[in-house]
């Protein structure tokens, strides 16, 4: 359905200057095809890509590395065994004779067997016997990391052919991403200003609207965004997307934003709402905050820990010093935590964009504000 | 207020445009000092202050850490002993298998060790990583947003500082780099075309119209990688709100005119209305529209709103009409003055035309009656071409008349609105309100038209059709407009006509880019020991900010050096990224415009371009 409405809005207006042919079966097909695609592109589809991406990737890279991982566990164990039998042997030899010697030889001994262990984390031990860093779900915070170039590193390829799929999978899936931000963004910015401007700003306003009825699609879009609103506007992305798939595609979109600004016209409109920096600001602080609340809930962090996890993810620094799932890596509850995780930061720094994006219009406005002060004062002196 | 306003025209002649040229000398001079030798600098600082801040915070916890490794050993050493010491009889496996928990556990604890409180694998304490020079880079590595996590605070307020310092570091950061980045692209342009292409003068290739480019690419590139300058986020800023609500007239207007300039040519007054016909032409056309609006006494009442400008008064002048095209022109105009005149002379009477039309339509719009409409539709066809040449002409033959004829039926609409605000604070969404009235009046007119318009190349959005209705929104941006038009007309001016024509090709910044890598990647597999493949990992890992810190130098060769290399590789490398972004990205796009309107998607090649850019 939202193909069809898409592509007949989209072919009055393309017809005009667009040649149209006339083969029934190609130019199905074709737009088919465009169809799909812009469907893709569009804001739902380009949530779908990026999980689906996101998975595609954890197939490649838990294929790739998972073999190598089971061979380097393999390979301290083998360690820790030659080690003992080591020990055993100075044991038989110098045990009886002195305890000094001994003593220095065990801790000669141990000394390289830190060395070795110490070159094994760096290569990616991680200290379980059957390595789970490469499990689906490991390789799929992989590939998110990867692609938000967030890069914690606490798993990283170890094989040539997993840096080489690393860097290829890096230059495709970065601009997805960016492309995600940018769209949910946009529309948790559109649709923030909206239940801003309505919520916050209403009581200073005249009513937005006269008691006549509405047009019958001005009243469904209202109640797609109260769904928005209900749902707490910028927290719940399928509130969003259903929005959008109702509000019909691309073009369509386009349509209804200048419907919507005819709609409007003795209303002040929404979207020339400023919000004021604090609020952003403190939007902000409290989903890292919420962030590091839940995490030291579900891991054993303490608040500052979480909260600097949280900043250091959606700031895409990503020390990877603490990572989720640490500690649940070998029991069940990792599959939820990591599915949680990638969510938390999905959505955060979609966050993030909204939250510059109305900054940045604030800040905008407030320096042209300043400039034009500063010519006033400029002028006033002359 | 209005006294003064009543004898300024008589001394404004010079003086308004000698303060306006050196306030606009001052404003690129205190900008380009500020942007390019105080932003380096600060950024410089800061990092040194970081680099203070944290080994001071740091060191102490590190030795620590070091010192219980050894303490760790002595542990293992005495329960092995223990063990040895408890039975008379050693039995082989036993004793092995005992020991091999020992160990177990042993390995636990330094894995613990290390993940957890950032033992680095030494126990030398002299050597730790929290020097100075190592805090140095850390500090680079959390500004840039890289994040090795090689070292990372262990304490707790390391952490706090950690965030407060990446919260504002990382800003300054971009804006640093992405000055840099410009600085480095338009040399690098010039260079190109002066030096390796000084024959070849393209013509130029696309003139379409950039209404419908994705523009939320810009943001996200700001966002998250070191493209965009300050400037260009204003503009990019501007663009998005106008794609996503198609409400702010001004700014976007603005940022139009520049980037169109860069692609509309000076080849012909052909050329030249159209842009100037899709309301691109933002300084003239505003400006002169402004003019009946500013009569005196009209003015007297907007001066309370508290946005007089300059230019206003220089337009209100009656005398001094000749001068505005000096004033004005030399920013709009610059190359392309012969043509217009000529065209705008040639075609006087569809002028005249428009004129009325114009007219009808201002008075339409203030009684919203039947006339005005049917005027208004019927002006339809000759609109964008006779508005143009009106507004650009520049003896000032017309403007005089059309100055000097309209207060009486000009002054109403514009009083009305004034009692329409009531509340002067909230003079945007008055704007806005007239606006979105303004195209709401249009959209009966051509229903269809309404959602495509944008699209199109000869038909100028409902917003700017009208131009009252633009002057009228104009009003509360005028200053703004013109603040951010010195801003960055002024210094952007000549890269501008230099854009216009010599883009350079994309597949040399890909090249370059490729090259800086592998040629890191060189570099570093010789100071590093590492093989080919893992130094272009490592250069690509750290180019794109992703940073693992799976590989970080520093381990071969002399620390401090290794590291002071490594710093300068990177800042270096992202600045060249930032350069190149900045070259190839209008070409991209519209290369990829192309494809997806080929494709029939027009609104989603924001992807496709960001695809081909990396």
């Amino acid at each position: 359905m939202e193909n069809r409405s898409w592509s007949s809005s989209s072919r009055r207006w393309r017809g005009s200057y667009r040649r149209k042919r006339r083969k029934p079966w190609g130019e199905r097909l074709a737009d088919w095809t465009r169809n799909f695609i812009a469907f893709l592109f569009s804001n739902v589809g380009i949530v779908g890509l990026v999980v689906g991406y996101t998975i595609a990737g954890a197939f490649v890279f838990t294929a790739i590395e998972g073999k190598h991982s089971l061979k380097r566990s393999g390979d301290v164990a083998r360690l820790r065994y030659f080690t003992a039998s080591n020990l055993w042997e100075v044991t038989l030899e110098e045990n009886t004779i002195r305890e000094s010697v001994w003593r220095n030889r065990v801790r000669a001994i141990l000394k390289k067997y830190q060395k070795d262990i110490v070159e094994a984390i760096r290569n990616g031990y991680d200290g379980t016997e059957d390595n789970k860093q490469w499990s689906f779900a490991g390789a799929f915070l992989y590939s998110l990391t990867v692609i938000t170039t967030i890069g914690y590193g606490n798993i990283s390829p170890r094989t040539e052919w997993g840096k080489v799929v690393t860097i290829v999978y890096a230059i495709a899936g970065m601009p997805l991403f960016l492309l995600y931000l940018s769209n949910i963004g946009d529309i948790l910015a559109r649709s923030f200003k909206w239940t801003y401007a309505r919520c916050c700003l209403c009581r200073c306003r005249r009513k937005p609207r006269g008691a006549g009825a509405p047009p019958p699609r001005d009243a469904a879009r209202m109640n797609q965004w109260q769904i928005v609103k209900v749902h707490g506007g910028e927290l719940e992305t399928s509130s969003i997307e259903q929005e959008d798939s109702s509000s019909g595609g691309v073009a369509e979109d386009e349509e209804d934003e200048d419907e919507d600004d005819d709609d409007d016209e003795d209303s002040y409109d929404p979207q020339q709402v400023t919000v004021p920096l604090t609020l952003c600001l403190a939007i902000m602080v409290g989903y890292v905050c919420g962030g590091a609340l839940l995490f030291s809930k579900w891991e054993v962090w303490d608040f500052l820990d979480g909260s600097y996890f949280c900043f250091i993810s959606l700031s895409t620094i990503g020390f990877g010093d603490i990572v989720p799932g640490d500690e649940i890596y070998s029991s069940e509850g990792f599959e939820l935590s990591f599915v949680f995780c990638s969510m938390y930061l999905m959505l955060g720094m979609a966050l993030i964009a909204m939250c510059f994006n109305l900054m940045q219009e604030e800040v905008m406005a407030k320096i042209r504000t300043l400039g034009r002060t500063a010519r006033h004062i400029f002028r006033c002196d002359r | 207020m209005t006294p003064r306003l009543e004898f300024e025209p008589k001394e404004e002649p010079k003086e308004p445009s000698k303060c306006m040229r050196f306030l606009s000398l001052l404003w690129k001079f205190c900008s380009c000092v500020f942007s390019h030798v105080i932003l380096v600098s600060l950024v410089v600082a800061y990092c040194l202050l970081g680099a203070y801040a944290f080994a001071t915070l740091e060191a102490e916890h590190e030795r620590e850490v070091k010192r219980s490794i050894e303490s760790l050993r002595g542990n293992m050493t005495e329960d092995l002993w223990k063990l040895t010491n408890k039975d008379v009889i050693l039995v082989d496996t036993n004793w092995t298998d005992s020991a091999m928990k020992m160990l177990k556990n042993f390995e636990t604890d330094l894995l613990k060790k290390m993940k957890k409180e950032g033992w680095d694998g030494s126990e030398d304490t002299d050597n730790i990583q929290w020097t100075f020079t190592g805090a140095l880079f850390y500090s680079i590595i959390v500004i840039t947003t890289i994040g090795y996590g090689h070292i990372a605070p262990k304490t707790q307020s390391g952490k706090v500082v950690t965030i407060f310092y990446a919260i504002l570091g990382i800003p300054l950061m971009l804006l640093c780099l992405s000055n840099i980045g410009d600085i480095m692209a338009s040399s690098f342009r010039f260079l190109y075309w002066k030096v390796c292409c000084y024959v070849c003068t393209k013509p130029p290739r696309r003139r379409r119209p950039r209404n419908t480019r994705g523009y939320s690419v810009r943001q996200v590139g700001r966002y998250s990688n070191r493209n965009p300058s300050l400037r260009r986020s204003v503009r990019a800023s501007q663009r998005s709100a106008d794609s996503a609500l198609g409400l702010s007239e001004s700014m976007t207007r603005s940022s139009y005119s520049d980037t169109e300039c860069r692609y509309h040519n000076p080849e012909g007054p052909e050329v030249y209305r159209r842009s100037e016909a899709s309301g691109v032409r933002p300084s003239t056309m505003s400006r002169y529209s402004d003019i009946p609006v500013a009569s005196p006494r009209v003015k007297g009442g907007r001066m309370t709103t508290g946005t007089a400008s300059l230019d206003r008064k220089l337009i209100v002048t009656p005398t001094e009409a000749n001068k505005f095209p000096v004033l004005f022109n030399k920013y709009a105009l610059d190359p392309e003055d012969e043509p217009k005149t000529e065209s705008s002379r040639g075609t006087n009477e569809p002028v005249e035309a428009a004129r009325d039309v114009e007219r009808g339509r201002s008075l339409g719009r203030n009684t919203d009656t039947g006339p005005g409409a049917a005027s208004r539709v019927s002006g339809l066809g000759t609109r964008s071409l006779p508005r143009h040449l009106s507004v650009v002409n520049p003896p000032g033959n017309h403007h005089h008349r059309q100055r000097s004829q309209p207060p009486p039926e000009i002054r109403e609409p514009v009083l009305v609105e004034m009692e329409s605000m009531k509340r002067p604070s909230r003079m945007r969404r008055a704007q806005s309100y007239y606006g979105k009235a303004d195209s709401m009046r249009s959209g009966p007119a051509l229903p269809l038209a309404v959602p495509g318009r944008p699209y199109r190349r000869e038909a100028p959005s409902p917003r700017v059709m009208s131009p009252m209705g633009f002057a009228v929104h104009r009003q509360i941006y005028e200053d703004d407009f013109d603040i951010d038009y010195y801003d960055y007309y002024v210094e952007d001016n000549e890269r501008a006509i230099a854009q216009r024509i010599k883009p350079v090709p994309i597949w040399l910044c890909v090249f370059l880019v490729v090259s800086y890598i592998f040629g890191g990647a060189f570099l570093f597999s010789e100071w590093e020991d590492w093989n080919f493949l893992d130094s272009a990992y490592f250069c690509f890992i750290t180019l794109t900010t992703i940073g693992f810190g799976d590989f970080v130098p520093a381990h071969r060769l002399h620390a401090e050096k290794s590291i002071a290399l490594c710093s300068l590789y990177l800042l270096f490398g992202i600045a060249l990224l930032a350069m190149s972004f900045n070259l190839v990205q209008e070409e991209v796009i519209n290369n990829v415009k192309s494809v997806a309107k080929r494709l029939g998607i027009i609104k989603n090649n924001d992807d496709d371009d960001e695809d081909e850019e990396d």
